[in-house]
């Protein structure tokens, strides 16, 4: 087993996780919605970057764009579908987890319907080729998406730390009736949420497409391993998302290296079930005071 | 004077049950009202009706001239950022803070309005005047800080705004009388120019001399004080007991 090779997919499948976990965690906390649709956001934006490259451009600027625009769009409508018109009604949290499955399903078959069965590729926006550091050798592919995962992992939340935009969102990710006490407007506040969260799907679909095909139903493994890291995380935890989208990223580079890529799911289902059992709130449940 | 606050015929409450009863209350600018109540009269209520946080209320509230109330039977807290935008400052039971956020954050949250907001550096200032214990704690998070010291933090956030009218709900609640008095003393310094304050307490010694009005709160109905500073009158039209005296 390559040392370097396992490190490298860990940091890959790391990078590209923690999105789509972070998204998860900040909506769990700000919104007090679980949002399964997620991973139509991380379809939608796939199929968004391929119109980019086949009517604009190929540019890889141009695709990357194209998948965090229409990401940060599916996030809104998902937000004005799901969380708008529901929010002060009772019992959101069992409402919102129906809608956005409801999106979910209802979208996919959309996609399904629109774009066909057949699977799209992304053009290679990174370019085919090695980089030799030393001893270990890391394709484009897998830089490319560690550099652009980390930049918005960062200026994301160099933005939530310093603006005051930021400073809204992590009001009400801790109290959201503080929050409107201080004049933060909650559906303005989500809807920037969602989009920003939308925009991280989108950019992890366009990443992930480099080595996966497009296709209708591609969000659901994104959905279902970013949930995984949330949950292992503490939901609504920024620095436990992070520090579990490492490990889950290094379980899934061991099981596939050892066992062989069909026991990922099982190892990463183990591994959140063990960690559930001895730290119920997740990872960082006990470090970060969150939503209940 | 124009009136700060003018709520008429005002019931709210949550769901089945009725905590206020056609109250009528009327504050006029630079005014310091103290309303004195047992716990579960309606105090917070009356509170967190202003700020459209009951779960459904009637009647009309009226800050600076402009109708916030109504007759609303559902969405609690959907008007309240923009009831806060127009100048309401509520420093909750409770506190309503944000557990994982620093000292620092809550003060420039609570100049979260726009204009505020540019203003946030020379409001830190003067508030940090009134509490000047909380200027070493500035980069501590909230969640770690001491019942008094989270009072003091709710209202510095609620002193940082444009607020022309702050509602101040029971400051003294679980605090040492001498924190308390504290307390109290910083709220009596702020200096309120063209608005007016509203304080809510149980212990009707801490208040007594130190504001404008007294009024008692007595299962819903406002008793025992005068509802406008222009009717000195004791108004009592039930014979119920005064208001509690501690």
């Amino acid at each position: 087993m390559d040392p370097y090779y396992l490190v490298l997919t860990t940091i890959t499948l790391a990078a590209i996780y923690g999105l789509l976990a972070l998204g998860i965690s900040i909506i769990w906390s700000s919104l007090g919605m679980i949002n399964l649709a997620q991973g139509f956001t991380f379809s939608v934006a796939g199929y968004g970057a391929w119109l980019v490259a086949q009517n604009i451009s190929a540019n890889g600027f141009a695709v990357v764009a194209g998948g965090v625009i229409t990401g940060a769009l599916a996030g809104a409508l998902i937000g004005g579908i799901a969380f708008i018109p529901l929010y002060d009604k009772p019992n959101f949290p069992l409402r919102s987890l129906v809608a956005t499955l409801g999106i979910s399903l209802f979208g996919g078959q959309c996609l399904l319907w629109i774009f066909g069965p057949r699977v799209k590729a992304l053009p290679k926006i990174f370019g085919v080729g090695n980089v030799h550091f030393g001893p270990a050798v890391a394709s484009y592919d897998k830089l490319g998406s560690i550099v652009c995962s980390v930049v918005l992992l960062i200026v994301t939340l160099a933005w939530m730390k310093t603006s005051r935009r930021g400073l809204e969102i992590r009001a009400m990710m801790q109290n959201p009736e503080g929050a409107a006490l201080v004049g933060v407007g909650l559906r303005s506040t989500a809807m920037s949420v969602m989009m920003v969260t939308g925009a991280m799907a989108g950019l992890a679909s366009v990443l992930l497409s480099q080595n996966y095909f497009i296709r209708p139903d591609a969000g659901v493994t994104p959905l279902v391993k970013g949930m995984v890291v949330a949950l292992a995380g503490g939901l609504g935890s920024v620095a436990g998302a992070l520090i579990a989208a490492v490990l889950i990223g290094f379980i899934e580079a061991v099981t596939a290296v050892t066992l062989g890529g069909q026991y990922v799911l099982i190892t990463q289902f183990l591994f959140i079930i063990l960690v559930l059992l001895v730290r119920p709130r997740g990872i960082a449940g006990m470090i970060e005071h969150t939503r209940e | 004077m124009t009136d700060v606050l003018r709520i008429e015929n005002l019931s709210a409450g949550y769901g089945p049950l009725g905590v206020l009863h056609s109250v009528n209350l009327r504050v006029q600018a630079g005014e310091r009202v103290g309303i004195i109540g047992l716990n579960g009269h309606g105090k917070s209520t009356l509170m967190k009706a202003v700020a459209g946080l009951t779960g459904w209320q009637s009647g009309s509230i009226k800050l600076n001239g402009t109708e916030i109330g109504g007759t609303r039977s559902q969405g609690p807290g959907r008007y309240t950022h923009k009831i806060v935008r127009m100048g309401l400052a509520l420093m909750p039971q409770g506190d309503a803070l944000f557990h994982g956020l620093t000292v620092a954050d809550h003060l420039d949250s609570g100049a979260y309005t726009r204009r505020a907001w540019r203003e946030r550096k020379a409001r830190r200032e003067y508030v940090l005047g009134i509490f000047p214990p909380l200027e070493k704690l500035l980069a501590q998070p909230v969640g770690k800080l001491s019942g008094g010291e989270r009072r003091m933090v709710s209202l510095a956030r609620g002193l940082m705004g444009d607020a022309k009218l702050l509602l101040i709900d029971e400051p003294s609640l679980g605090l040492a009388p001498k924190i308390s008095k504290g307390v109290i003393e910083a709220l009596m310094q702020i200096d309120i120019r063209d608005g007016a304050m509203v304080i809510a307490e149980q212990n009707l010694s801490l208040l007594e001399g130190k504001v404008s009005r007294l009024i008692g709160l007595h299962a819903g109905k406002l008793k025992g004080g005068s509802v406008a500073p222009d009717v000195p009158l004791i108004e009592s039209v039930h014979h119920h007991e005064p208001a509690p005296r501690h």
